[in-house]
């Protein structure tokens, strides 16, 4: 019997990178060891995500066939907050993982809002395992995502009454909440843009234009329609003045019915979800290139400089000495500690056969190889200090 | 780009005491000019990286002159060390270069972005 007990947090370092991937990697990780372990064991771990995701996974040997697997999650927004049970999108979409291998667990966990009950022993080996767990890992994703696109299902409903386009705030990652307005035949998603430094603002700003621009071309016709402002829309208005204090402005996105048909669905709703984390992507990608691209160029400009100073080459020749002291002094100090260990090894070597009184001091007098601290080049000491006042 | 030879007599005369009278000394200072933000921040950001490395480039300060963006500092010793007229070219050269650098630089960041937009709205289609 092996106990494995342990709590990991994920910090905001991990966070752009795990936007990207649906599945969270350290559940992935922990529901791969599982599965893969021949022997039950007892473990018991809590994973911390993005500050407010919790998970819990609880295996244990008197009941081998089963783990168990509970998630807490912040809702997206508080008017979903009708009632603490899961929508009918998550319930299909959990399900639809595998009915044989994930069961749900009612009523969940304590503290938690789903729990799901696996049995690796159902699981089919191979790459379609590995698939399944990735589905399970990316459970969290999946309560989050299945809110907005239950509220995006209504598009065309009749239930809006005209005039009455209240925007619905979101919150997918703490500290980057956007907005959600429904209107007639279209759903407008608004994103406050916000960034730390100013040239993450510039080179951002630069990246919504583009957006615009082609949002407007013939090729992403069918796209939804952006705009970008620097200041809120008009749909905004009357929302707090903190969540719409900005300084990247405001970009927006049109969705209609056509980008939410069949598979499409899931796709805009994880690309509304994910908007902030491109966004960054996109910023932090431009600023290493950037820089990149600046080595490159000081690289450049430093070898154009170095063909300048060919008089330097003449004034080094002037100075060289004579050839057999150049010789001594061009050892490296590498190649001064091989020879001193060399001889040292020698006299070693005598001195294991031959044992002469006083002939260690002598050594030390005599034999000892002299010592070079570096290259003697001359330099101009009175040029150097000139320059450093410079 | 606008650039300034500048025969400093007045500074020399200021630094008489640390210099010795045969010592001769041109700053050139450069200002890259600058249409858009993008620009601005693309400039201050490059000048800024080199100026930090002046000691790869010998005659570059590393505070330029009040109101350029960056200046070379060419003294006798520079002139003794290297050949004049290489030493001028590179100058020249290196206006030139930054200049085309920041405009390639420019225009590869809006590119980057007009491939990043195509690419995240080609997901909704």
């Amino acid at each position: 019997m092996t106990k494995t007990r342990g709590a990991i947090c994920l910090g905001s370092t991990h966070r752009s990178m795990a936007c990207f991937e649906r599945a969270s990697p350290a559940l992935k990780e922990i529901l791969l060891r599982l599965y893969r372990n021949e022997r039950a064991i007892d473990a018991d771990h809590h994973l911390h995500e993005f500050g407010s995701v919790e998970y819990y996974i609880q295996s244990l040997v008197s009941d081998p066939d089963h783990t168990y697997l509970s998630v807490s999650t912040p809702i997206l927004s508080q008017a979903f907050l009708i009632s603490t049970r899961l929508s009918r999108y998550t319930i299909e979409k959990v399900k639809a993982i595998s009915a044989e291998v994930v069961e749900i667990v009612q009523p969940p966990k304590e503290g938690y809002q789903l729990t799901l009950r696996l049995n690796f022993a159902r699981m089919s080996h191979g790459k379609e395992s590995i698939k399944m767990i990735t589905d399970i890992a990316a459970v969290q994703g999946v309560i989050l995502s299945s809110q907005l696109e239950e509220m995006l299902m209504n598009v065309n409903s009749q239930d809006v009454a005209q005039g009455m386009y209240k925007p619905i705030k979101l919150v997918y990652h703490p500290r980057e909440p956007f907005y959600v307005i429904k209107q007639p035949q279209k759903i407008t998603a608004v994103f406050p843009m916000r960034f730390k430094e100013k040239t993450d603002v510039i080179i951002a700003t630069a990246f919504f234009q583009e957006l615009m621009d082609v949002a407007n071309t013939k090729a992403c016709a069918k796209a939804p329609h952006c705009i970008w402002s620097p200041i809120p829309p008009p749909e905004l208005r009357g929302e707090a003045i903190e969540d719409l204090s900005t300084n990247g402005g405001f970009v927006s996105f049109d969705i209609t019915s056509r980008h939410i048909e069949g598979k499409r669905l899931d796709k805009t709703v994880w690309n509304l979800l994910n908007f902030y984390a491109f966004v960054k992507n996109h910023v932090k990608s431009t600023r290493g290139f950037i820089q990149r691209r600046m080595r490159t160029c000081l690289k450049r400009q430093v070898e154009v400089l170095q063909k300048t100073g060919l008089q330097d080459d003449q004034h080094i020749k002037a100075v060289k000495g004579h050839k057999r002291m150049r010789k001594l002094v061009n050892f490296t100090k590498f190649k001064i500690l091989r020879y001193r260990s060399d001889f040292t090894s020698k006299l070693k070597r005598i001195r294991s056969r031959l044992k002469i009184h006083g002939f260690s001091r002598f050594r030390r007098k005599w034999l000892s190889f002299p010592t070079f601290s570096s290259k003697t080049k001359y330099r101009k000491l009175e040029k150097d200090i000139s320059l450093q006042h410079d | 780009m606008n650039y300034k030879i500048l025969d400093f007599e007045n500074h020399r005369k200021k630094e008489k005491k640390k210099e010795s009278l045969s010592s001769s000394r041109a700053i050139v200072a450069v200002q890259v000019k600058q249409t858009d933000e993008l620009e601005n921040i693309l400039t201050k950001k490059f000048l800024r990286f080199l100026s930090m490395r002046a000691e790869a480039f010998q005659v570059l300060r590393r505070k330029p002159v009040e109101g350029y963006d960056i200046s070379f500092l060419i003294t006798n010793y520079h002139c003794e060390d290297m050949q004049k007229q290489k030493l001028i070219d590179f100058i020249v050269q290196f206006m030139e270069d930054i200049d085309k650098e920041i405009s390639e630089l420019k225009l590869s960041v809006n590119t980057r972005g007009r491939l990043v937009a195509t690419e995240f709205l080609k997901q909704f289609i």
